[in-house]
């Protein structure tokens, strides 16, 4: 087996040791390093990028929050002014109403008034008539002459009789 | 020397240029050839492919950034943090196990990792490397790494030859594996192709077949081989930092 004869031993060994030390020396100093920073230089991309995103959405959600506070705020204000108008419209229908019910309390109390007037007249038309009547009767009857204040005091005594 | 077409003729050493030094042959072989090509195709590779520093990488520059995170995640999955300062010599070593797997499977191409003196070398670096790591960061406790706690007394006579044998055999197992793996394969290969030749006309396409088919099994057996000396390697290096 030409692997165990020494006769190249040696020179194997030197140029293996040559040869690698080169490669490892080469390696360690210039193309690792170079990997490195490429590497480096990616993962600083992606931090960058992704921090950069995450700021960015951050964003995003403050100006999401901000349309939400205005949605809101619009619904609060909407809100209050229907309530304002509510409260106008019932007050401006309740004043009406009051002042329609005071309308109609007066009419009905003019009413009530009237009727009263016109029965008290029609009581006094009616004691006139009574007047009238009994002094026309009491003439025809006997000659006695009543005045017209002797009849009503007559009248007035014996009143809870007529009714 | 092998027959001329014996299946090992592949892993002879031929001289490119004789040099020697100090009453030493260092004669340029074509197994020093190969590693050249290897550490040319590696520093090449993982030069020009990352040489526009892309943030959005290149298909090539990609596969650069995947062995490094390859060999990074399975240092740190191993070793932790402490890993770290090990990574341009686990990579190193990686890549020149897998490029020179690589190399080798090329037609007439020599591939010397299937010399055990090579991987021999390359594992006993690391053995040595990790003994003094795990003497630096435990000085004469790190003996106590035989030591295995838990294991009744009157076993301990027992195990401690144990535990030294395999601790000892670590650049053995880690460099014959290596080393029979590609060994197996290649001369299974040549076998196979020898076979191609000397059969009668049209039945020489099933073990051309089988070659094609093997070629495949060794490019995977190349890639799992510098993986497992990675990962040994790694795991050698996360015991020189915790013991038992």
């Amino acid at each position: 087996m030409p692997q165990l004869n020494p006769e190249f031993f040696v020179s194997q060994l030197f140029w293996l040791a040559v040869f690698f030390t080169f490669l490892f020396v080469f390696l360690w100093r210039v193309s690792l390093p170079r990997i490195a920073t490429v590497l480096e230089k990616r993962q600083n991309k992606i931090d960058e990028n992704l921090s950069s995103a995450k700021e960015l959405q951050e964003q995003a959600m403050e100006i999401e929050k901000k349309i939400n506070d205005q949605i809101n705020k619009a619904k609060l204000e909407t809100d209050e002014k229907i309530k304002e108008t509510i409260n106008a419209l019932q007050e401006d229908v309740s004043l009406q109403l009051s002042s329609l019910d005071k309308d109609l309390e007066k009419k009905v109390s003019d009413a009530e008034n009237e009727i009263l007037k016109s029965k008290d007249d029609q009581m006094k038309n009616i004691n006139n008539e009574i007047v009238n009547i009994t002094k026309l009767t009491v003439g025809k009857i006997t000659d006695i002459e009543l005045s017209d204040n002797e009849l009503n005091k007559v009248i007035e005594t014996h009143k809870g009789n007529f009714n | 020397m092998a027959a001329k077409d014996s299946p090992l003729k592949q892993f002879e050493i031929d001289p490119i240029s004789n040099i020697e030094l100090g009453g030493y042959n260092i004669s340029f072989t074509n197994s020093s050839f190969a590693m050249l090509i290897t550490v040319l195709v590696i520093t090449l590779f993982l030069t020009l492919t990352v040489n526009t520093r892309s943030i959005i990488p290149s298909r090539m520059q990609l596969i650069s950034e995947l062995m490094y995170n390859f060999i990074a995640q399975l240092l740190s999955d191993t070793v932790g943090d402490n890993g770290k300062r090990y990574f341009p010599f686990v990579f190193s070593l990686f890549m020149f196990v897998l490029i020179g797997n690589m190399v080798g499977m090329i037609p007439y191409q020599f591939t010397f990792t299937s010399h055990i003196i090579v991987t021999f070398a390359l594992a006993a670096v690391v053995f040595i490397g990790v003994t003094i790591l795990g003497f630096i960061n435990h000085g004469i406790k790190f003996f106590t790494f035989f030591y295995i706690p838990g294991v009744p007394f009157y076993m301990h006579p027992l195990l401690i030859p144990i535990e030294v044998i395999s601790y000892l055999s670590r650049p053995i197992s880690l460099s014959v594996r290596l080393f029979a793996n590609m060994l197996a394969g290649h001369t299974l290969l040549k076998v196979f192709a020898g076979f191609v030749v000397s059969m009668p006309f049209f039945t020489g396409v099933f073990p051309l077949a089988f070659i094609v088919a093997l070629t495949g099994l060794e490019i995977l057996i190349a890639f799992l081989q510098a993986y497992v000396f990675a990962i040994l390697t790694c795991l050698y290096i996360n015991d020189a930092y915790h013991l038992h």
